[in-house]
């Protein structure tokens, strides 16, 4: 499939060689192929294959060096992490870095943020579901007040850095700074505007009729939103749950100031700690951030292609 | 239709709009509050009215820091949204899983977490022990002092916050050039127009409003990026990457003068909210 796939692209020279049709020839496709004789055809080919496959290898290189070269750092035995030169791979393969992370403060921010995700979801996801109902389904006073209330959520969560001062100091006024549920009401609002805005895109696939149906059997409001609505909408769903968890498993600024007791760290926060004030430990550093980075490759690798198109709603609409 | 019928909306928005209320919206209140009384460890001592703001606002290290986030995320806004274009042309002639991995393979930046994509690009550009001094030995030149010399420095926050936002770009872009109907690429060709012709009058007109959003996006999110610029450098060497959020986390979290560093975070939301209604009326949707 591959193979067929570049042959076609090696057409694509031809295609957009630049020069007008000469008047009289059907244009097409290949009007500029026609001149070009086959041998340096194939050569072009051949050369346009190799260039793209540099391109791509340098993309990949360029795009995963961190976190390959944090594994492989992660891999080595205690004391050449420091040596120098650095050697691509270790001596031999050791997990004194991945034993010593699972055993201190790194192991509590990874349940922790298990724990803290899992709440953003489950609830985060409920408010979704009933607010992109409401959204998809009603008409009402206000409906479209709340709508650009959601919509300008969305860019406000996307950067935070302008409310970590503004939520710093409103929670720790109220006293609910570094709390068990500080982070989790945190990570719910700020992921609640994407969360809403996909489900309200899943739910325009849902067909009306089918709530109407069920609300002339005699079904209540309710009842069709968790009994027949929600169950149709799962993929969307699963595309809202995957927002909220990357959101709160990767925050770092405004976890970082809002929860002071280490018994209530975020990964991400247990994994900066590791720059320590007598200087950065590496290799625990490279074990605890790889950790924490597979949980989010593996949940892209299965739901990417909803993340996908989740991120370009409403740059493009059929 | 009941009455009950008539509130049902409500009842199910309502849950939503307090959590979006508490959080996002009376903290910023809130913030305004704190901004206009001199507040020193959450304790509010003297109303001062706008004097913070006027402060802030004439101090010339925040308008300094202020001019560099500018820059700084504008070069690198300009140099993701260039690369993310020619990504995205050539991706284009890919479909089904070729295309799918690649979309996949440079997205992992924007979707992995800044604190540990940052650290680990500081581990190689790390001077003693870094794999990049390594490879710039072995090629015979003198090691780089990548992070210590201030003009590298921004370069290389530059560098990490576009790998960042660069797939972001592409995955937009991407989407807007797969949406043109294949009728109006193949009637632009037959009527004779070259590559340079099509990129120009047919692709990039039609892949405006994916262009607007990620321009909006990604600026946004470049000029709130805290994390990057703090993990990375701390706003160093001297102030060469002191970014305007740098300004806003030490004056908060480090000098505890909550009544300055509100009102530079409301100037700083300011900005934020001008981009959010720009994206609100770039979007397409229906109510």
């Amino acid at each position: 499939m591959k193979s067929d796939q570049i042959r076609i692209s090696g057409g694509v020279p031809g295609k957009d060689s630049g020069r007008l049709p000469v008047p009289g020839n059907v244009p097409g496709k290949d009007s500029g192929q026609a001149r070009v004789s086959g041998e340096t055809l194939k050569k072009w080919k051949k050369w346009l294959r190799v260039y793209e496959i540099i391109l791509f290898a340098f993309v990949l290189v360029v795009n995963l060096a961190p976190f390959l070269w944090g594994l492989l750092t992660s891999l080595k035995p205690v004391r050449e992490v420091l040596s120098y030169p650095p050697k691509l791979f270790g001596s031999q393969v050791s997990g004194e870095h991945y034993a010593e992370v699972f055993k201190g403060t790194f192991f509590t921010g990874f349940l922790n943020s298990l724990l803290y995700s899992g709440i953003a979801i489950v609830v985060g996801l409920l408010l979704a579901v009933m607010a992109a109902y409401a959204m998809s389904r009603f008409r009402f006073h206000g409906k479209k007040m709340f709508f650009i209330l959601i919509l300008s959520g969305i860019p406000l969560s996307i950067g935070s850095a302008a409310m970590v001062v503004p939520n710093y100091t409103f929670f720790s006024s109220l006293g609910m700074t570094n709390q068990w549920y500080t982070l989790p009401i945190i990570y719910i609002a700020y992921n609640l505007p994407m969360a809403i805005w996909v489900i309200m895109g899943g739910l325009e696939s849902v067909p009306v009729e089918i709530d109407e149906a069920a609300k002339i059997d005699g079904a209540g409001n309710w009842r069709i939103l968790f009994g027949i609505v929600v169950p149709l909408s799962l993929p969307s769903m699963a595309s809202a749950a995957l927002y909220i968890f990357l959101g709160a498993w990767n925050e770092y600024v405004v976890s970082s100031v809002l929860v002071s007791s280490a018994s209530l760290y975020p990964i991400q926060v247990s994994i900066y700690n590791y720059m320590g004030f007598y200087g950065i430990q590496w290799g625990p550093l490279c074990a605890a951030a790889t950790a924490a980075v597979i949980p989010t490759l593996v949940v892209f690798a299965i739901l990417g292609r909803m993340l996908i198109s989740g991120l370009t709603a409403g740059a493009v609409k059929d | 239709m009941k009455k009950s019928d008539k509130m049902f909306p409500y009842l199910l928005l309502a849950p939503s709009a307090l959590v979006i209320l508490f959080v996002l919206i009376a903290p910023l209140g809130y913030s305004v509050y704190c901004s206009l009384y001199q507040c020193t460890y959450m304790r509010f001592t003297k109303f001062v009215g706008l004097d913070n703001f006027i402060k802030v606002l004439t101090n010339s290290d925040y308008l300094k820091a202020f001019g560099r986030t500018f820059y700084i995320s504008a070069v690198s806004l300009v140099i993701a949204l260039v690369l993310a274009v020619m990504f995205a042309l050539w991706i284009n002639k890919y479909s089904g899983i070729v295309a799918y991995a690649i979309q996949l393979l440079v997205l992992i930046p924007w979707v992995t977490s800044q604190v540990v994509g940052t650290l680990l690009w500081k581990w190689i550009f790390s001077e003693d022990l870094g794999v990049l001094n390594y490879l710039v030995k072995q090629v015979g030149l003198a090691p780089l002092k990548v992070l210590s010399d201030p003009k590298t420095a921004v370069g290389v926050l530059i560098f990490v916050m576009t790998w960042r936002i660069i797939g972001y770009a592409m995955v937009q872009i991407l989407a807007g050039l797969k949406s043109i109907p294949k009728s109006v690429e193949e009637a632009a060709i037959i009527d004779g127009a070259g590559k340079w012709q099509l990129l120009r009058f047919v692709r990039l007109p039609m892949i405006k409003t994916p262009l607007l959003i990620s321009t909006i996006i990604l600026t946004l999110s470049n000029i709130n990026n805290l994390t990057v610029p703090l993990s990375l450098t701390g706003g160093g060497p001297g102030t060469a990457t002191n970014v305007i959020t740098i300004s806003v986390y030490r004056l908060g979290f480090e000098n505890y003068q909550f009544g300055t560093s509100s009102a530079l975070s409301i100037v700083l939301f300011v900005v934020t909210l001008a981009l959010s209604i720009g994206y609100v009326k770039a979007v397409k949707y229906e109510v």
